[in-house]
């Protein structure tokens, strides 16, 4: 297990200086959005908070903390925060495979066709698409946390930005419940398959090819616990014509998929997922999950997940993007 | 021998919980986390309800084995919030160590 200390001055050290967690570029992590037509203007922003984004560059640093947790070299740690963020996120950039990016831009892609399917209206500015600092938050570090909400908060209001689409659990509790109380910055904020569901009024309209799979969800722990979210992903499977098979441990009682953990210790977050896919593989179906950090983790763990949004996005009939989010990039 | 101090609720409270003293030490917490070793979390939470301060710092490694999954604070029969106890536990320790 790594120190806590050299864990968090490196992070808090990166998401000051750059913004984000491992110091890379925005331009580098960002490019999901290039060529999908995406408007400026709609009634609501979307907001990836780069959580999908961040996970290839999250599996790098793991690996790597992987080969060196609890040997001699663990130590060295400590110095890393004296490294230049360029040169570091620079590196961490070039040693993450591009099938990875590509992988985690393609179920954002797919985030935008099912809202795009539903007619749902929104815009998207990559410029005010930013990590909302919920590590900081998880690791303790108040203060840098609250600092970098402020930030992004205060950015998001003067560009009139009121009602917001988010896309995984760690961003919508942070924008939701975290940013009014510790910064009192008051958006409305929906995850996308809560947009969904009200675009399609509650009851989805099935592709003619959408299939009736019996599915396995795993409920992130911020969407099931803390938000209270397990419902409506399986009301929105239901109406798609698939059937879904829980495990005992969902909903409010799902478990950890072991993620929050690989920052101090791979293998202790290694030990928890394989105890998470273990108990999700007792139903025996097709396990989705709508969450980057548990999609990277349950696969680490060798379980066979899809991203919610991968079965929504072929679900639903597909619509031209002019239909849904005006001019186009 | 650690010191206790009384007033180490009233800490935690500004670190952002004060739940913590309705621990009756059942053990839920303990059976159903997902780290299943030794008697994390109520062994913190028997720390601050006591105000052992010096057996926190000096343990607060541990701290961060938590992964703020939230299934103790689901399941306390007590109401007692154990996750928000220990994330408020690091702030405390995380505040400690910038300020030395």
């Amino acid at each position: 297990m790594y120190n806590h200390q050299d864990i968090i001055s490196l992070l808090a050290a990166n998401v000051r200086a750059t913004k984000s967690p491992f110091g890379i570029p925005k331009p580098l992590v960002n490019t999901w959005w290039k060529g999908q037509g995406l408007g400026r203007e709609g009634d609501v922003l979307l907001m990836t908070g780069l959580m999908y984004q961040l996970v290839p560059y999250i599996e790098t640093v793991t690996r790597q903390l992987e080969r060196f947790e609890d040997t001699r070299f663990m130590p060295y740690l400590a110095w890393a925060r004296f490294v230049p963020k360029l040169l570091s996120g620079l590196g961490l950039a070039a040693l993450t495979p591009a099938p990875a990016k590509d992988k985690a831009a393609l179920h954002l892609r797919d985030i935008v066709a099912a809202l795009r399917a539903s007619g749902v209206s929104f815009g998207y500015r990559p410029e005010l698409d930013e990590y909302s600092g919920i590590l900081l938050y998880d690791l303790g570090d108040q203060e840098s946390f609250v600092r970098h909400a402020r930030l992004v908060a205060e950015r998001l209001a003067q560009a009139g930005v009121r009602r917001i689409i988010t896309v995984d659990p760690h961003t919508t509790y942070a924008l939701k419940v975290l940013y009014p109380r510790y910064v009192g910055a008051q958006f409305e904020v929906r995850t996308y398959f809560e947009a969904l569901d009200m675009g399609t009024g509650g009851g989805a309209v099935a592709s003619p090819d959408a299939g009736g799979a019996r599915l396995t969800l795993h409920d992130p722990c911020f969407y099931g616990r803390y938000l209270e979210l397990s419902d409506l992903p399986r009301r929105l499977l239901g109406g798609l014509g698939h059937q879904c098979a829980d495990v005992r441990e969902c909903g409010a009682y799902t478990s950890c998929c072991g993620g929050p953990a690989e920052a101090v210790s791979p293998r202790l977050s290694a030990r928890i997922g394989a105890g998470r896919a273990g108990q999700l593989a007792a139903t025996g179906e097709q396990l989705v999950t709508m969450c980057p950090i548990c999609l990277s983790n349950l696969e680490k763990a060798g379980a066979n997940v899809l991203d919610l949004s991968a079965i929504l996005a072929r679900g639903l009939p597909r619509r031209e993007p002019d239909q849904a989010a005006g001019p186009g990039q | 021998m650690a010191q206790v101090n009384p007033d180490f609720m009233e800490t935690l409270r500004q670190a952002g919980t004060d739940t913590g003293a309705e621990c009756n030490n059942c053990g839920t917490c303990v059976a159903i986390c997902p780290l299943a070793e030794g008697h994390f979390p109520r062994l913190m939470l028997r720390y601050a309800q006591l105000g052992a301060q010096e057996l926190i710092l000096d343990q607060a490694q541990e701290l961060w084995r938590c992964l703020h999954c939230g299934l103790c604070t689901q399941t306390c029969p007590r109401g007692a919030n154990p996750g928000e106890v220990i994330l408020a536990l690091k702030r405390f320790v995380v505040a400690s160590w910038r300020r030395s």
